[in-house]
């Protein structure tokens, strides 16, 4: 039921001599409980490849040229390198899909523009990660309420048109014609078990089914018409102690949350870590190439363990004394494309900040300009200085940084003059040791080790108090792409008439 | 200059409660609020230099973030700052034209587009900076409680709150004969001899460290009584919550800037 997670080695994505079958190595000995995917590792073993070629990178709502990507520098130097001996580009062929001009968008030979949320059906499935609470299962959908009025097209239409053209399973019927119109049909049609869909509200002929029943051609209607959203409340004495309630699991069976009513254990002991361990140990078919024996072993432990961060054990870590991690703004959650001409007057440009005592103690000040050194380069940035921060750890919002000319933001834009990315000092590459290669990530699940970092600040000199360091040259705005507006007046019409 | 109304006996006075003690500063009051008075009555909440390098746009809502006090005893302080609808509003008795006037039935503090001639002595005498003059329309625009939304009849009444209100993420359940539910904060009805001071707006817990009680504008203790609800008066300034009445000084000084729309 679990989606896609690893029992033991037996569930890993590699072939027969243990090589991933995942570009991201996902799944494999290097990242056994991968769920999340390990896009940090994509553009690397694309252009490396490792462990094979590809002809064509094909991403979406992933700005890998800039702010996501552990190092923006080395990912468009990837994108961009050529092979000397055959002259073609070593990553031949990037496809991206953006309803915005983010900087990857410069980086691609083909560009599917996307639309934004207010131009296309969407929904938030119990599959993914939906609207509901402790109180019981909820999901919701989103509905146009604007005709595009330009050349875009929802990403999720033009996936099932590739899948149908290509004639992948579950997009054409067995006499080969297409089984889904575009995503508004899949939403309601696709079945991932007999039952069970993206939406889990108002199923079966009559719109009455709860969590499972036939699809229901008028499913979105009656999402509609119920606020776009479905909610089952959980009777009270289903409320908790979930894992252990029978009238909760049988109910959950029921809604088709989970396969069968039986308790849930609570592994503190995990089964699946220990087969992996076992696995390391010589134990069982699926084994681990000999240079990960070692390190699966040590860190496939069925119980809790800490161990210090890889970067702290590292040889010369004491050059660089200060934890370095970001954060998120409040007010940028849930805005993909990251800023708006209202947000980015709310965080326009972002500071390091540093605890009071560390700043003064390299002649720091509020505003002035210095150094972030890590073992993988450098940038230049304007400080914070505050209390509430610990005196060994330095931070700034995450994202707001953009680099020059893209967005369709003016070239002087603070948000690529003054605001920057931590990103430029980080590295999704530990330097390789008798293991080889090695990821700067957690061994097990391939989790990207942003906040692994380690830093140490040196102040700017005098004349070098100006803008952020990289400062990459500003992108060209793309042909067809209007200048942005000097002003803003949406709904003048509607205010009153002097 | 223009007067202020002689409230009739008995009348509503609106004001907000915002509790500093579970603001985050996640903004969403302040996008809220420009979203919704964009598409009504005070459109267009004008944006100069959008996508240069001096944005700047008008907003009824904004939230400063300041850091108080030293080492273990620092706090970040959110404060959302909009207008308090005063009991005694400078800007309005600075008016030359009678375009901002201070509503008799209610108490909520408006500008008459139609009579402003963008003087902006207005935003001279707030206090609080609460004003926003539209340069491009030539006009000042402020906060209007979104009385555009809480008077609509047509309305289940838990919706007919302030934007604001509606959508921070910590607000409280709303209680009958409360007229909104804010930011942790509340709307508060308060009766019309409340006293001279400003209008009910920060929502303090007796306990709160003194650096804290940031822009703490109330009438005098005791005096402000909630309508409604058919219980005894809960007092603004009753047991549990103080009232603070030196808004001006503690929210300006000693305050050290994070990170602020302005």
């Amino acid at each position: 039921m679990a989606l896609g997670f690893p029992r033991g080695p037996e569930d890993l994505m590699v072939a027969a001599d243990g090589t991933p079958l995942r570009l991201d190595k996902a799944f494999s000995w290097e990242a056994p409980l991968g769920l999340h995917g390990m896009m940090h590792t994509v553009l690397a073993n694309a252009h490396a490849g490792d462990p094979y070629k590809i002809d064509v990178l094909f991403m979406y709502m992933a700005n890998m040229a800039w702010n996501s990507s552990m190092n923006p520098g080395e990912a468009t130097r990837m994108m961009t390198e050529k092979d000397p001996a055959t002259g073609e580009y070593r990553i031949p062929h990037i496809i991206y899909s953006d309803a915005f001009f983010s900087e990857t968008v410069a980086f691609a030979d083909l560009i599917l523009p996307d639309t934004t949320y207010l131009e296309r059906w969407d929904c938030i499935s119990l599959l993914d990660r939906p609207i509901g609470s402790a109180h019981g299962p909820a999901d919701a959908i989103r509905q146009p309420i604007l005709a595009p009025d330009r050349d875009v097209r929802p990403f999720q239409d033009v996936l099932i048109e590739l899948g149908t053209r290509l004639k992948l399973p579950g997009f054409v019927a067995a006499d080969g014609s297409r089984v889904y119109a575009d995503y508004k049909e899949y939403i309601w049609k696709h079945e991932r078990k007999p039952g069970t869909g993206p939406l889990a509200g108002f199923r079966g002929a009559d719109g009455a089914g709860d969590g499972v029943g036939a699809p229901n051609p008028g499913q979105l209607d009656a999402y509609v018409a119920n606020g776009c959203f479905w909610r089952y409340d959980l009777p009270h004495e289903q409320g908790y102690f979930k894992h252990a309630n029978k009238a909760y699991l049988e109910n959950a069976v029921r809604l088709g949350m989970v396969g069968t009513a039986d308790q849930i254990v609570l592994q503190l002991y995990s089964e699946p870590l220990a087969k992996f361990r076992l696995a390391a140990q010589g134990h069982g078919p699926v084994q681990p190439p000999d240079r990960l024996r070692a390190r699966t072993a040590r860190f496939a432990d069925p119980l809790p363990i800490w161990y210090p961060p890889f970067e702290e054990e590292m040889e010369g870590a004491a050059a660089y004394p200060l934890h370095a991690d970001t954060q998120r703004p409040a007010a940028m959650y849930h805005s993909w494309h990251s800023q708006n001409a209202w947000l980015r007057q709310i965080h326009g440009q972002n500071s390091l900040f540093i605890h009071r005592a560390t700043a003064e103690g390299l002649g720091l000040a509020d505003d002035d300009w210095a150094w972030v050194i890590s073992r993988n380069g450098r940038a230049r940035v304007q400080v914070r200085l505050m209390e509430g921060v610990n005196p060994g750890t330095v931070w700034t919002w995450n994202a707001i940084g953009k680099r020059s000319g893209a967005w369709n933001l003016a070239d002087d834009a603070a948000e690529s003059r003054v605001g920057f990315l931590l990103n430029h000092v980080l590295s999704e590459f530990l330097p390789p040791d008798d293991t080889g290669k090695r990821l700067n990530a957690d061994p097990m699940t391939g989790q990207a080790a942003w906040y692994d970092a380690r830093v140490r600040i040196e102040k700017a000199a005098p004349d070098e108090a100006s803008e952020t360091v990289p400062y990459p040259a500003a992108l060209r705005r793309p042909k067809g792409m209007a200048a942005a507006p000097s002003i803003l007046r949406y709904n003048a019409s509607k205010a009153p008439t002097p | 200059m223009t007067s202020l109304p002689q409230p009739a006996k008995g009348a509503t006075k609106l004001g907000l409660v915002i509790d500093l003690d579970t603001c985050v500063g996640c903004h969403a009051c302040v996008v809220n609020c420009k979203e919704w008075n964009a598409s009504g009555h005070s459109a267009p909440m004008t944006d100069q230099d959008p996508y240069g390098s001096k944005p700047d746009g008008v907003w009824f809502n904004r939230v400063h973030s300041y850091e108080a006090g030293t080492g273990t005893q620092s706090r970040t302080v959110n404060f959302p700052r909009s207008c308090l609808h005063c009991e005694t509003p400078a800007c309005v008795t600075v008016c030359p034209t009678g375009a901002s006037y201070k509503r008799a039935e209610d108490g909520i503090v408006l500008v008459n587009a139609d009579a402003c001639i963008g003087c902006k002595l207005c935003s001279w005498a707030c206090p609080y900076g609460a004003r926003e003059y539209d340069s491009d329309a030539g006009v000042m625009k402020k906060c209007t409680l979104r009385i555009d939304r809480i008077y609509n009849q047509t309305l289940p009444k838990h919706d007919r709150t302030p934007a604001c209100v509606s959508t921070c993420p910590f607000r409280r359940p709303g209680r009958p004969g409360q007229r909104g539910v804010a930011a942790g904060g509340r709307a508060w009805r308060v009766r019309p001899d409340a006293g001279d001071g400003l209008r009910a707006h920060q929502q303090i817990p007796a306990a709160a460290p003194a650096h804290r009680i940031v822009a703490a504008a109330a009438a005098a203790p005791g005096r402000n009584r909630r309508r409604g609800g058919g219980r005894a008066a809960a007092r603004l300034g009753g047991p549990g919550f103080v009232a603070v009445k030196q808004e001006k000084t503690l929210l300006f000084s000693g305050k050290r800037a994070l990170f602020s729309l302005d």
